[in-house]
């Protein structure tokens, strides 16, 4: 190798013009730009929390334990305790997942197996569109429209039906029949639930390869078999995170509740009756609230998102990624 | 399906005795079962969301007049008056949260999909934001109210408008995470191969190539801070009058507004939240659709 | 390469001829590549005459693309990938950590398998580097812009729709617009990576033309998984075997008188 012709890789060349590189601070800027709007997404939650741990720690301090197993409620006395507000919010998002699964799975079973081509897209769309209605519309639906038709046509007749019966007479008996009430709210909550869900468990079962829902057709498999035997199996993993990210709306869902819930600090055993939620109570009454009952209301907070944060972890470690649409 | 045919059963020689038309029988009533309360299931849904236009359509367009996009707000019990002040106030916070949001979102999902990707800070910023993203916003409400009507000592239109960026933001992330994962890598490669700074590459090219999806994202989000009404409770709170520019005290609001008119005792304040309630939901319903349309689009490119 | 014959042969078949005397403007010194803990190329070494066009052939996987990906450095956008050794280039080592990438970038261009036109218009696509490293008034820029197009022998085509965007053209046209683009920037080498791979028989025909016409001008390294297409446009040609260098020499040499068995079997099509 001849040592004359290696001189334009080995020596600096001439000819060469020296560049001078763009972008420079503004480049360091940029990704510190978006390096700090990351951390500030981190911020927020840890700002939520801290906020409202800050905000209920004298209710804490001052209730001990007893806050969360007392029922107590009483402004004047200054007495607090969250158990009505805890199983009024467990009630509720129980009833919703107990309406709105197996809701959402007959949505999802139908859009993927049994609609007609021309019909999924806009029968696809209706059902994504109830995720963008906003909760108040709810609340107002829930209120004006649902409670007095399920006040006439269920609560009622169903009293009237199971009243002295042995423990039914108790679940199912109104003493107001005025259509509120925690059935009332978790039915409104399924309903809120059912896009979310719904349409996860149809991209779960979109993603399931064809040819593993023709081969069993093939065999001879009915539809039932086919998503009871097959689909359901394939996808269940995905379906429970998605039932725990519905579960994860409807325990913090506030509005649409506040509407039909009743608002009742009272513990019942009938699902008729009214009730409160932690997010309704905090919705009621924060604006009015001084002193005691305003660290009250954070601690039920506090409670809300450590349980919340909890279900959400659940659901996002079973669900790879959430969808936003 | 026709072996159950008792003629020509006999006549086959493996033909499975009585028992099995049995259990044929058996699953085809499970099927049509399912097939029965998979379509009842879909119905519900097609009828709750058309039964809530309806109402919203019959109760909204009584108390549709001109006045109420001129006039403000009326007092407890007394006649006319329009929802002026809500409307104006909710177009202010709203775009005071897409404004704050937007920036912070589009530069966090940035960061994810770009300078993050594997790292474990960007796997732990992701997941922390889809936990944002379904956390309940009355807790967003109580953090704001904390952090600035505390210490600012007044509700204000800013916390309102903060509030609702903190909730508009993890959807800015996640659909701009989404959509930029989506340009090809070849594409940065071919920025970078003309010597283009990182920084320059983004902007330039892998914004460019996702920008419809980062603006549906964007769309996205407004249609959900619109309609929001738990955080501005005790933020924005509610006013029925017009504002002061600086934004202080209370702002009036359409989703405040809403409820507090719709729950009121007086027939001329709920039929204003009647027709506030119509306004908000044709226009969220018409924005998510064109999120819809513009993201699919997008995606099929 | 000291056999002279070997150059009377290449001059034989006229535009093959390969100059060997040419000075060298890439040298490749015991270069060695990682993917993680993957050993991707196996101490390399290699020579890029200037102003000749060089093909890496080799079956696929055999390392051919990572080498080219290390000239520009490319793979740097890949923290797990990782290159020890010697690139020199202009007198320093390409591989140093202190290297400007950028500027190393802008000095060699590099052209895709799948044509990547931004999304932006025609002009911008070809201004896009410009900008960067020279500030350029708008007539000299349009001046720019039109040489580096008709370099690209696009100008004809595009010169009506210069605000059209650039995802409009068909694939070849699109790949043509990558070679304006690299080209505007005047650098000293453009690497092809496999830039016919994706495109019909006319217009890899028009892309190979270009590639003989850039070669007055600029040092071309091209990937190709196409022995027919390395011997009509190269001067040298370098074989590629499982992440290591057979074989280099002038491509006459190495498709008509191969040294190494494995050269031979593959250009004869034994394997690969």
């Amino acid at each position: 190798m001849a040592a004359l012709t290696e001189q334009i890789a080995l020596a600096r060349s001439a000819d060469a013009p020296a560049r001078k590189t763009p972008g420079g601070i503004g480049d360091s800027l940029f990704r510190l730009a978006s390096y700090g709007s990351a951390l500030l997404v981190l911020l927020f939650l840890v700002g939520i929390l801290g906020s409202i741990a800050y905000g209920g720690w004298p209710a804490f301090r001052e209730f001990g334990p007893g806050f969360i197993t007392s029922s107590a409620w009483n402004i004047g006395q200054e007495q607090y305790g969250a158990f009505v507000a805890i199983i009024g919010t467990i009630a509720s998002a129980f009833l919703a997942l107990l309406i709105g699964v197996p809701l959402s799975l007959g949505i999802a079973v139908y859009l993927t197996q049994l609609c007609p081509g021309w019909a999924r897209k806009p029968v696809s769309m209706t059902i994504e569109l109830l995720a963008s209605v906003p909760s108040i519309i709810y609340g107002m639906w829930g209120l004006f429209i649902f409670a007095p038709l399920f006040a006439s046509y269920v609560q009622i007749p169903v009293s009237s039906l199971v009243e002295g019966m042995p423990i039914v007479g108790t679940l199912f008996y109104a003493r107001v029949p005025s259509g509120v009430g925690i059935l009332t709210a978790g039915i409104i909550l399924a309903i809120m639930i059912v896009p979310f869900v719904a349409s996860i468990t149809r991209d779960m079962l979109d993603q399931i390869p064809t040819v593993l829902r023709e081969s069993a057709y093939g065999i001879g498999c009915t539809t039932w078999e086919v998503v009871r035997h097959v689909l359901v199996p394939q996808a269940s993993v995905s379906i429970i995170g998605a039932i725990m990210l519905g579960l994860g709306r409807a325990l913090g869902e506030t509005m649409a509740v506040t509407f039909v819930i009743g608002n009742a600090n009272r513990l019942s055993a009938s699902v008729f009756d009214p009730g409160s939620t932690i997010a309704s109570r905090i919705a009621n009454e924060f604006n009015e609230a001084d002193g005691m009952q305003l660290h009250a209301l954070m601690a039920l907070g506090c409670i809300l998102f450590v349980v919340t944060f909890i279900v959400l972890i659940i659901a996002r470690l079973l669900v790879r990624r959430v969808k936003v649409a | 399906m026709d072996s159950a045919n008792p003629l020509t059963a006999p006549t086959v020689r493996e033909a499975a005795p009585i028992s099995a038309s049995r259990v044929r029988s058996g699953r085809r009533v499970a099927d049509k079962i399912l097939v029965v309360a998979s379509t009842v299931a879909t119905l519900i849904g097609i009828v709750v969301l058309g039964s809530i236009l309806l109402m919203l359509i019959v109760e909204g367009v009584k108390g549709f007049s001109p006045l109420l996009f001129t006039e403000p707000t009326p007092g407890p019990g007394s006649e006319g008056g329009g929802i002026a002040n809500a409307i104006l106030g909710s177009l202010v916070l709203t775009f005071i949260g897409i404004v704050i949001a937007t920036p912070i979102g589009v530069l966090a999902g940035t960061y994810l999909a770009e300078y993050g990707r594997a790292s474990k800070l960007a796997d732990l910023i992701r997941f922390l934001n889809d936990i944002l993203l379904s956390a309940p916003s009355i807790l967003i409400g109580l953090f704001v109210y904390t952090l600035m009507v505390r210490t600012m000592g007044s509700y204000s239109g800013w916390a309102g408008g903060v509030a609702l960026a903190i909730i508009a933001t993890p959807v800015i992330v996640r659909t701009t995470e989404d959509m930029l994962r989506l340009v090809p890598s070849t594409l940065r490669e071919a920025g970078a191969a003309l010597g283009a700074p990182p920084s320059i590459v983004i902007k330039a090219i892998t914004w460019r190539a996702a920008s419809a999806g980062i603006v549906t994202g964007i769309i996205l989000a407004l249609a959900r801070i619109a309609g929001e009404t738990a955080p501005l409770l005790f933020t924005a709170l509610n006013n029925n009058s017009w504002f002061s520019p600086n934004l202080m005290g209370g702002i009036p609001n359409l989703p405040v507004m809403i409820y507090q008119f719709a729950l009121s005792p007086y027939p001329n304040w709920q039929q204003l939240a009647w027709a506030g309630a119509l306004l908000i939901t044709i226009t969220i319903l018409a924005l998510s659709i064109v999120a819809r349309f513009v993201i699919k689009s997008e995606r099929a490119r | 390469m000291n056999a002279p014959t070997e150059i009377t042969q290449a001059q034989l078949t006229g535009r093959h001829q390969a100059d060997e005397n040419a000075p060298i403007r890439i040298a490749v010194k015991d270069l060695n590549f990682y993917y993680g803990s993957f050993h991707g190329l196996k101490s390399v070494n290699l020579n890029f005459h200037d102003r000749q066009v060089t093909a890496l052939i080799g079956p696929s996987g055999c390392g051919k693309s990572t080498l080219l990906r290390t000239f520009n450095r490319i793979y740097s956008l890949y923290p797990e990938q990782r290159a020890e050794g010697q690139i020199m280039l202009d007198g320093r080592n390409i591989l140093d950590p202190r290297i400007d990438l950028n500027e190393l970038r802008s000095k060699i261009g590099m052209v895709f398998q799948k044509p990547t036109p931004f999304p932006m218009s025609i002009y911008d696509n070809v201004a896009f580097g410009l900008r960067l490293y020279e500030r350029l008034s708008k007539a000299d820029l349009d001046i720019r812009v039109e040489e580096s197009l008709r370099k690209a022998a696009l100008w004809d085509e595009a010169k009506d729709k210069l605000k059209q965007s650039g995802m409009g053209l068909s694939g070849g046209q699109q790949q043509r617009l990558c070679i304006a683009r690299t080209v505007a920037q005047r650098p000293e080498v453009i690497l092809f990576d496999e830039p016919t791979s994706a495109l019909d028989p006319i217009s890899t025909g028009r892309i190979e033309e270009l590639i003989e016409q850039l070669r007055s001008e600029f040092t071309i390294v091209i990937v190709t998984h196409n022995m027919q297409q390395a011997a009509r446009i190269s001067q040298f040609t370098a074989f590629m075997y499982l992440d290591e260098l057979v074989e280099f020499g002038p491509t006459t040499r190495i498709f008509m008188n191969p040294e190494k068995r494995q050269t031979q079997d593959y250009i004869t099509g034994r394997f690969g």
